[in-house]
């Protein structure tokens, strides 16, 4: 009885004081144009200022299906490109063995700090992903399928002590293998690139192309520096593109002549 | 205490207050207001509704009356004496028993005093200087009006109640 005796009056000065500071408003609103103008640009002033802050959050967690649709159309495009690669490489010439198709995949688990990394995506064998399959982004290769589940698969990162990858000079084509040292993940080693080939810091590498693995042309790098190893090659150190640390979105790839090259190459005594 | 006198006090600093409004500019930085002593004055055994009603007048006199825009010391002054209530138990009185029919400065002691006067005249120059200056003025200056004009009001404040106690 007696919280009801208090709430009453409580209640009423509420709305009493709500009813004075309207009344108020008004007033100072109906005093002049330049004050209507001052309230009415404060509440305008006031709503774009909510606007923003909640764009932003609802933006914040659109985040990860802007980032899909990106991606998808980033697979697309690869696989146009693809096409009219293989599509130009026939009207030069009569032989085609560039036929890569990709498979965009989520990564879920990446380490960059041990002598092994690995990832994990979540392609499996239902999504048609194969063992010895390439892993790539748009900025370099990743690494080699090792190890697939129907949902998931284990790839061994390109950031391995012993994975390599056929790599060359953008210029002037010289090629050779590339690796990983184990010591900073923004950076690996280019060897047996011959002496008299010039190589300047900043000169591109890409991939060369020579496997069934990765398609040839992705840029994976470029020059930091050069030094001359066994007397008769070069040693290129080389920046990385691919932001190891920050990697979120991959392409596995798939070469749709790879079955009949591997037998092509059993074939030969 | 004689309700004649209590008025007439009233009204004096009223005519203070317009005098002030209408002819002293210190500064543009600072507004002199001492309605908020007016509001604190007023008996404590007034209930929340009363109090409100009689600042709202009070304020809304002020406008009509001074050359200033209609409705800004009585959203000023309706801030102020909504909370005075419960300022008064939170700053002077925490026990909920009103002991004097008003607060004066010489019965409630310096420090009590002086909190509910800045109290009250802090939250009235903010209602009147965010409703004055809103969209028009930067943050600092606004921040430095506020500062400054709740000093030197409260000063004034504090000057007028030593009168008071003579009542």
């Amino acid at each position: 009885m007696n919280n009801r005796s208090g709430l009453l009056p409580a209640l009423t000065a509420i709305i009493l004081f709500i009813v004075l500071e309207s009344l108020s408003i008004v007033l100072v609103m109906e005093s002049g144009v330049v004050q209507r103008f001052r309230i009415m640009g404060a509440l305008r002033n006031t709503q774009a200022w909510v606007w923003t802050r909640t764009s932003n959050i609802s933006h914040f967690f659109q985040y990860r299906t802007e980032n899909e649709r990106l991606a998808a159309e980033n697979l697309m495009l690869q696989q146009q490109l693809a096409e009219a690669r293989i599509a130009l490489q026939s009207v030069d010439s009569c032989f085609s063995d560039a036929d890569f198709s990709y498979i965009g995949a989520h990564v879920i688990k990446n380490t960059v700090n041990q002598q092994r990394n690995q990832l994990i995506l979540d392609r499996g064998s239902r999504d048609g992903v194969e063992p010895g399959m390439g892993v790539v982004t748009p900025c370099g290769a990743v690494g080699i399928v090792s190890a697939v589940s129907p949902r998931y698969c284990y790839v061994i990162s390109m950031l391995g002590t012993g994975q390599t990858v056929s790599a060359k000079l953008a210029g002037s084509g010289a090629f050779g293998p590339m690796s990983w040292p184990g010591t900073d993940p923004d950076q690996m080693l280019l060897q047996e690139i011959p002496v008299h080939i010039q190589a300047a810091p900043g000169d591109t590498v890409l991939t060369s192309g020579f496997s069934t693995i990765f398609p040839p042309d992705i840029p994976l790098g470029s020059v930091v520096e050069s030094k001359v190893s066994k007397g008769s090659s070069q040693e290129l150190t080389i920046r990385l593109f691919e932001e190891f640390r920050a990697l979120h979105y991959v392409y596995i790839v798939k070469n749709n002549h790879r079955q009949e090259l591997e037998s092509l190459y059993e074939s030969v005594p | 205490m004689n309700p004649y006198r209590n008025i007439l006090y009233f009204i004096l600093v009223f005519l203070l207050q317009l005098a002030i409004t209408d002819y002293l500019y210190l500064s543009p930085w600072v507004t002199v207001c001492i309605l908020p002593l007016l509001i604190l004055l007023m008996p404590l055994s007034w209930s929340p509704h009363r109090v409100m009603i009689v600042a709202f007048a009070l304020g809304l006199g002020l406008d009509v009356l001074s050359a200033g825009v209609v409705g800004l010391n009585a959203f000023a002054a309706v801030m102020a004496a909504a909370p005075r209530r419960m300022l008064y138990r939170v700053l002077v009185n925490s026990d909920r028993q009103d002991t004097t029919e008003v607060l004066i400065l010489r019965q409630a002691g310096f420090e009590p005093y002086f909190k509910m006067l800045l109290a009250l005249t802090a939250l009235y120059l903010a209602a009147f200087i965010l409703l004055d200056c809103v969209s028009l003025r930067p943050v600092g200056f606004i921040l430095g009006k506020f500062l400054a004009s709740t000093v030197v009001s409260t000063l004034l404040g504090l000057v007028l109640s030593l009168s008071v106690k003579n009542r």
